[in-house]
């Protein structure tokens, strides 16, 4: 079987083990849907309840409701959740795009600056920009997100009112839009840029000691061209697998963000369904990140062997 | 690179500078708004669906009686409401002055439809089918003919809203009906828009309201996820007032708001409180000498002023608070150490090798199981540190909400601290039984009391058909609780809801606070 082949099974049988536990995990914590359904002063006749309970197929024996898990799976249909009265797949949908809007020129800017910066920081290590460069993202990097997204929140919309408070828009035009959204996709991306800031600094620190390094300076090479040239590539492998897993998790969301800018996101949507043990949207949301994590690392593999000729070798 | 990085960034700083000032313009809004902040997020536009939706929601679609200021229930959409001698037939006279947003006129048989179909459709109106035989129309009367006396029924009609039956009728799964656009109301507002991505429910005015004219083109509900932004939007003006219902606005930041010198503050006694439970059915709790001991081992003031930094008052055994109708006065909870030492020794409960924890009867060393959620670590380290100072030794569990929900329905806990309430307060048999009835379930209910007395009280404030009847039993109720304690509250606390002073004419009620519509018929700018 070609190497090829050998990956996608693997990635399959993964798909598999991962769905599954899908369904195994939300059952196994206590409490059911129907445990938080109507209210903490709600009250619930038994046979409301068990008219409740078998709507919701709770009333079926596991392996049936494994079965009737596959079935709906295999027929694209994610189910309903009687939390947000929705179906699952649209509630996935509608709060997907606003997710995308924040994670996805978050973390491109993260990936694109990160490295960059990282890059050139570790290429001229010691000098006073490098110096501030890392102190600065060191402390982004240390800082809870939550502390970081509200201490933004307080400086730049409450005190400066450069931004909402709140929300993904007010009037839903383009640029509304674009300015609620512009300081969780700041706050976000730095997080990205100092984490992979870091690594990448890391990484280049080593690649400079090599002696292909020191040939191309002996070469007569300058030092951003070395850098960029040669060590770049090198010392882009560990971040690759990092950016790849970041985008694998992008439909995951960003929770403190979201809940900071009260923002209707996956990572709320996926936080709110763990609390009500709300099954359907867990496993939709879930079934979505795995596919997008295995999708990730199958990418990252082949973008390995791509740059890295010792990989295609192997 | 150095340049290209300089322009990007250059260019970057310009478009957030377009934007903040294109969002200042577009924040600008035509026409009398007010705006409400509430951390109670609408997470879907269902509503019958949406427990915050559906509190809301009684603006535009108010309910059929209201609590007044002092605890009565008095009419709202009904002018009054009547009941027979037996308690068996309840009569609601529908006022005549009521439109809906989209010109029709409400009518009793609105009225009859809403409860027929709620009964059928809605799982939380369960109890109406087992309760009400038929409802009908007599002239502007609807007509409720009971299977049996059932005194609460004119409070429970205080939380459920009226639907327009030439609407609801075309829907038959109502909780798998979403409406993000308008509803039909019949209140001085209606529901415009409701907005979960911009977190926003959106009210104007009810263009056939014949009541007095409210002072506002439209109302605006702005839901924060997260409360010290909410603080920070009401700060800076961007609302006007906070609300939640069944909750004050957090204690720890009032004093920042009073400093702005923009606020105003309505304070009034919660009907809900903070209490102590215990699992009855396992020893030593169920020893009522136990709890009794117990009840002399917490320091009251200190959780009032730590927990709640002093807004409230140190409780009574009696349970209910005193905002309350049909109030009881009862035994003081106080602290006292030496008294709860001597009430454990007198019962039984020594230090047999000299550990210093207390043995229970069957001769082991007391070890409870407390559990415990986030919103409630506070209360809960302070009641540990009593027990310890006690000689007992009790072992945290923290949960989410859904696993306390799990645990304590399967009696798989010693000790808990839980909350009331307003309407919890009031549902089943009011004064807080609905709590502690062996034969109820429901999420905040601990069903732990399955004492034939108290269960005869709980059929009896039923069954009540005079007002002098239900004041003996709730009498009778709290002197239950007082001897019996089978929860033990920590304090009586305060609801604290500021406002911009720049409103004024808000009025609070004990159920839904200022979130009714008296208060929005008030509201003006001073």
């Amino acid at each position: 079987m070609s190497p090829a082949k050998k990956r996608l099974l693997r990635c399959i049988l993964a798909l598999f083990l991962i769905v599954s536990l899908n369904f195994i995990i939300p059952r196994s914590m206590p409490g059911d849907p129907l445990t938080n359904l109507l209210g903490e002063d709600a009250y619930l006749t038994e046979g409301s309840a068990s008219e409740l309970r078998s709507l919701m197929g709770l009333d079926l024996p596991l392996h049936e409701q494994y079965l009737a898990y596959w079935r709906s799976i295999l027929s694209f249909d994610l189910g309903y959740s009687y939390h947000l009265h929705s179906s699952v797949s649209s509630l996935i949908l509608s709060r997907m795009k606003w997710t995308l809007l924040l994670a996805v020129p978050s973390l491109s800017a993260g990936a694109i600056f990160g490295t960059i910066l990282g890059g050139l920081a570790g290429w001229k290590r010691g000098c006073g920009m490098e110096r501030v460069n890392t102190a600065f993202f060191l402390m982004i990097y240390c800082t809870p997100p939550y502390f970081l997204s509200l201490l933004a929140l307080y400086l730049f919309s409450f005190r400066l009112g450069l931004f909402p408070l709140k929300g993904l828009y007010s009037t839903g035009s383009f640029l509304d839009i674009a300015h609620h959204l512009m300081l969780p996709i700041l706050v976000m991306s730095l997080f990205s840029v100092s984490r992979n800031f870091m690594i990448m600094r890391g990484s280049v620190l080593v690649e400079r000691r090599s002696l292909y390094a020191a040939y191309a300076r002996a070469k007569g090479l300058y030092g951003n061209e070395i850098l960029f040239r040669h060590c770049f590539k090198n010392a882009l492998l560990p971040i690759i697998t990092i950016i790849a897993l970041d985008f694998g998790f992008i439909f995951s969301g960003a929770l403190f963000i979201e809940i900071v800018f009260s923002m209707n996101g996956m990572g709320n949507l996926i936080y709110d369904s763990l609390l009500s043990r709300d099954y359907p949207v867990l496993q939709g949301s879930f079934l979505i990140v795995t596919i997008m994590v295995i999708l990730a690392n199958l990418l990252a593999d082949l973008q390995y062997s791509r740059i890295d000729p010792r990989v295609r070798w192997q | 690179m150095k340049h290209r990085l300089g322009r990007l960034m250059a260019g970057f700083i310009l478009f957030m500078l377009i934007l903040a000032i294109q969002g200042q313009c577009a924040g600008e809004v035509s026409g009398t708004v007010l705006k409400i902040g509430s951390p109670s997020v609408v997470k879907s536009a269902s509503l019958l669906g949406d427990s915050s939706l559906g509190v809301f929601s009684h603006l535009s679609n108010p309910t059929l009686m209201k609590m007044a200021e002092n605890g009565s229930i008095v009419g709202l959409t009904a002018d009054r409401a009547e009941v027979s001698k037996d308690g068996m037939i309840w009569k609601f006279f529908i006022r005549d002055n009521f439109y809906w947003s989209d010109g029709e006129k409400l009518t009793p048989d609105d009225v009859m439809f809403t409860f027929n179909y709620l009964a059928d459709k809605s799982p939380s109106a369960g109890w109406i089918k087992k309760t009400v035989e038929n409802i009908s129309v007599d002239g502007n009367a609807v007509v409720f003919k009971l299977n049996k006396p059932y005194s609460r029924l004119n409070l429970e009609f205080a939380t459920y809203t009226i639907l327009p039956r030439h609407i609801w009728e075309k829907i038959d799964k109502p909780l798998e009906y979403v409406n993000n656009g308008e509803v039909v109301g019949f209140g001085p507002y209606y529901i415009s828009k409701i907005d979960t991505d911009a977190g926003v429910i959106y009210f104007k005015k009810n263009p056939y309201w014949k009541g007095s004219s409210p002072y506002f083109d439209s109302i605006e509900i702005h839901t924060f996820s997260n409360m010290d932004v909410l603080s920070m939007a009401l700060e800076k003006g961007e609302v006007d007032a906070f609300y939640k219902y069944a909750g004050s606005y957090p204690y720890t930041s009032i004093q920042k708001l009073k400093d702005t010198g923009n606020f105003d503050f309505i304070e009034k006694d919660n009907i809900g409180l903070t209490f102590l439970a215990m699992n009855l059915k396992k020893e030593p709790m169920s020893d009522l000498e136990f709890r009794k001991a117990l009840s002399y081992a917490l320091n009251y003031s200190e959780i009032l002023n730590l927990d709640a930094l002093g807004y409230g008052q140190v409780p009574n055994a009696g349970f209910v608070p005193p905002s309350m109708m049909d109030f009881k006065e009862t035994r003081k909870l106080q602290y006292n150490l030496s008294k709860a030492r001597e009430l454990l020794s007198e019962a039984g409960y020594k230090d047999s090798n000299g550990d210093g924890i207390l043995d229970g009867k069957d001769g082991k060393a007391i070890k409870l199981t407390f559990l415990t959620r986030t919103d409630y670590q506070r209360p809960t380290e302070l009641v540990i540190g009593y027990l310890k100072d006690l000689g007992i030794n009790a072992e945290i569990k923290s949960v989410d909400s859904s696993t306390w929900i799990k645990q304590k329905d399967a009696y798989e806990y010693d000790m808990t601290i839980t909350r009331s309430t307003p309407w919890g307060m009031l549902m089943h048999a009011n004064w807080g039984t609905g709590y502690f009835d062996s034969t109820r379930t429901g999420e905040g209910v601990l069903h732990n009391v399955d004492d034939p007395a108290f269960l005869k009280l709980c059929d009896g404030i039923l069954a009540a058909t005079s007002q002098s009847e239900l004041k003996e039993y709730a009498y009778q109720v709290q002197d239950y609780y007082a001897a019996n304690l089978p929860g033990i509250a920590l304090y009586w606390s305060r609801i604290v809801t500021p406002y911009n002073k720049v409103f004024t004419g808000w009025y609070s009620d004990p159920l839904y606070g200022i979130y009714n519509v008296d208060s929005f018929l008030e509201v003006r700018k001073a």
